[in-house]
């Protein structure tokens, strides 16, 4: 998986190309950090073709830690299967997702 | 001294080889050196010899050269007597007068001669002709005759060179004279010759002296120079090489280091220190890696045990309910890795109510086990206690977020099914959708409107959905490990692969039904490995 950061000021938007799965979601993980002082977090998945249960664990914490410090994140250019995994694991709900 | 290595006899041919040319040079510069200062020397006497010669011709003897006046044979045979003694004391060959009788410089007159009394040649009578010059004289005749300022002109003559025997004298040094007249003209050339005999003896010798006291310093340079790299370079290389081949095939430390023998500061000494240190972290690797090889093992056993543990928490006696007529029900569970994320569970409420339970927690081994189990006894817990799947999932849901600081959740379809009317209460928490098949027709997913997976938020509400089975009619639950299974290709077997598989083993009894999946899987996947736990839940309702 490919992971493209790119931050402006407090608005920090994360590319990701390829698969979110077992073995790419720990690096997701560490790349994103304790987003400190982020306040808008953009992930573009307009790359990404698969979202496993593992890779949602990580958006899971990273909405929580942007709810926890005031901030928002939005999910963006998702393509149809992962919206449909968004939307079976109800995950639609949590996150915020953007077309 | 032992030539014992390749090393020693490939440096020292290089030494000897390198003074040896050293050698020659020396002593050829010095034998060209040498020559050019005796050859001077040779010039300077046969010159002077020439000037003292010279002061004894009287002017007015070339005039009137008349080999029949008794006055003039008196003045020659002074001349000559004179001349005699000069040679005989001078150590010169040859003195001699001789006038030029043509144009080119091949024929000459012989005024007059005398040879050194030891010399074994014989001269040229006076007044003979001498018709061919050789070649080798003639430019210094032509200087002495066309070069107004010419003082003398000096032929030096090697035997070797010159090639024949037209002179049977050996090497040896002219030096020409012009006799001029009060005009300046020349009137005769007055030569003298000397033997350079001793120039060769002399030269010999020095050559020989030459080669034999470099030779000599050379051998001993060559012993003491051997003797030094021995010490120095030789002796401890082969203990490095040694003790590297000793470590290599032992993998012990050695009983004496190598800084002990090999000391001083320089690449040599770096090198033992070097092969030293590498020696020690070479063991303190291996004896670490044998320790974590040790740990590793063990914790694989360990895990092996809590495999075999998490496995028994799963109900895997079948038929379950061998009293209940009303229903058939098998299990399944493949772990991706040793231990897993997913679950299944059944379990009798009371005498009419099934609950059915399959899950999914994100991430895998040993974290998602032990949320797996926490979460499997939790939604038992609260089901035995009574409540619809929404309830019993929005407890479980506050309960499993309490302290959840990894983040982890878990996606859960939970069913409870009334045995007698065969109606099922279900809440889907982000699980996939069940498959249902109606007695007369075929696999069909069966959509209702999801909530949130089990633990992503506190104070969740669950929805709940009703459908009801007829008798004949099955459902099927499934991991994401079905649905999600990848091939080499990438590409994902998917719920459209999965329900037709289904169909192609509608009619197999329940045993039967999920190894037939389970093998639709493998070979969709093929040789690319299992990334996810396979599990599968499927009951056939026979009616109330």
């Amino acid at each position: 998986m490919k992971i493209d950061k790119t931050q402006k000021g407090a608005e920090l938007t994360v590319a990701l190309e390829g698969r979110l799965d077992t073995v790419t979601a720990p690096e997701l993980e560490a790349s994103l950090g304790e987003l400190a002082g982020v306040t808008k977090l953009i992930i573009d998945m307009a790359k990404l073709v698969y979202v496993s249960s593992a890779g949602l664990r990580v958006l899971l914490a990273a909405q929580k830690k942007m709810d926890g410090n005031g901030g928002s994140m939005t999910v963006r250019n998702a393509n149809e299967e992962i919206k449909e995994i968004f939307e079976v694991t109800g995950f639609d709900e949590i996150l915020t997702i953007e077309a | 001294m032992r030539f014992r290595s390749k090393l020693t006899v490939q440096i020292l041919t290089g030494v000897v080889v390198a003074f040896a040319v050293l050698c020659g040079l020396v002593s050829y510069i010095g034998y060209c050196e040498f020559t050019e200062a005796l050859e001077d020397q040779y010039e300077a006497r046969a010159y002077s010899t020439a000037r003292t010669a010279e002061t004894f011709i009287t002017p007015g003897f070339l005039s009137s050269v008349d080999l029949l006046s008794p006055e003039w044979r008196a003045k020659y045979d002074r001349i000559r007597g004179e001349w005699q003694r000069l040679a005989n004391t001078q150590g010169a060959t040859f003195i001699y007068l001789y006038r030029k009788l043509d144009r080119g410089y091949e024929r000459f007159s012989v005024v007059m001669s005398v040879m050194n009394s030891s010399a074994p040649y014989t001269v040229f009578a006076s007044g003979s002709v001498l018709d061919n010059m050789p070649e080798i004289y003639q430019p210094a005749y032509k200087k002495i005759y066309e070069d107004e300022d010419a003082d003398r002109a000096v032929v030096t003559v090697y035997r070797e060179e010159f090639g024949s025997d037209e002179f049977k004298s050996g090497d040896h040094i002219t030096v020409l004279l012009p006799i001029r007249d009060a005009q300046g003209g020349v009137r005769a050339v007055l030569g003298v010759e000397r033997q350079m005999q001793e120039l060769q003896n002399v030269r010999r010798t020095y050559v020989r002296d030459v080669l034999l006291t470099t030779a000599t310093l050379l051998l001993v340079a060559l012993l003491l120079y051997g003797w030094y790299l021995n010490r120095r370079l030789l002796n401890p290389i082969e203990k490095i090489a040694s003790e590297a081949l000793r470590f290599a095939r032992e993998n012990t430390h050695p009983s004496v280091p190598l800084r002990q023998s090999i000391t001083g500061s320089d690449e040599i000494g770096q090198l033992a220190r070097t092969i030293d240190q590498m020696e020690i972290d070479i063991r303190d690797y291996i004896e670490d890696l044998t320790r974590i090889t040790r740990e590793k093992e063990q914790i694989q056993a360990e895990l092996n045990v809590a495999t075999q543990i998490q496995a028994d928490m799963l109900p895997r006696k079948f038929p379950p309910f061998p009293e209940r007529k009303e229903f058939a029900l098998y299990a399944t569970m493949t772990p991706a890795k040793e231990v897993g994320g997913d679950f299944y569970d059944f379990f009798l409420i009371d005498d009419d109510h099934l609950a059915l339970v399959i899950a999914d927690v994100s991430g895998k081994g040993v974290p998602a086990a032990l949320f797996m189990v926490i979460a499997k006894t939790l939604i038992k817990n609260r089901a035995a206690m009574g409540g619809s799947p929404a309830e019993i999932l929005g407890t479980v849901n506050n309960q499993l977020c309490d302290g959840n600081e990894a983040g982890l959740f878990v996606t859960v379809w939970l069913g409870i099914l009334e045995i007698s009317t065969g109606k099922i209460a279900a809440a889907n928490a982000g699980h996939e959708y069940p498959a249902v098949k109606r007695a007369d027709g075929v696999w069909n997913l069966m959509k209702a409107k999801h909530s949130p997976a089990v633990a992503v938020r506190e104070g969740l509400a669950f929805r709940e959905s009703e459908f009801e089975l007829r008798p004949g009619d099955s459902l099927y639950l499934y991991t994401d490990g079905v649905a999600e299974a990848t091939n080499a290709e990438n590409e994902l077997y998917g719920t459209a692969r999965m329900i037709e598989a289904l169909n192609r083993h509608a009619d197999e009894p329940v045993e039967q039904l999920l190894p037939s999946m389970k093998s639709e899987v493998d070979a969709f996947v093929g040789e690319a490995p299992q990334f996810d736990d396979i599990t599968m839940v499927t009951l056939r309702y026979f009616g109330g």
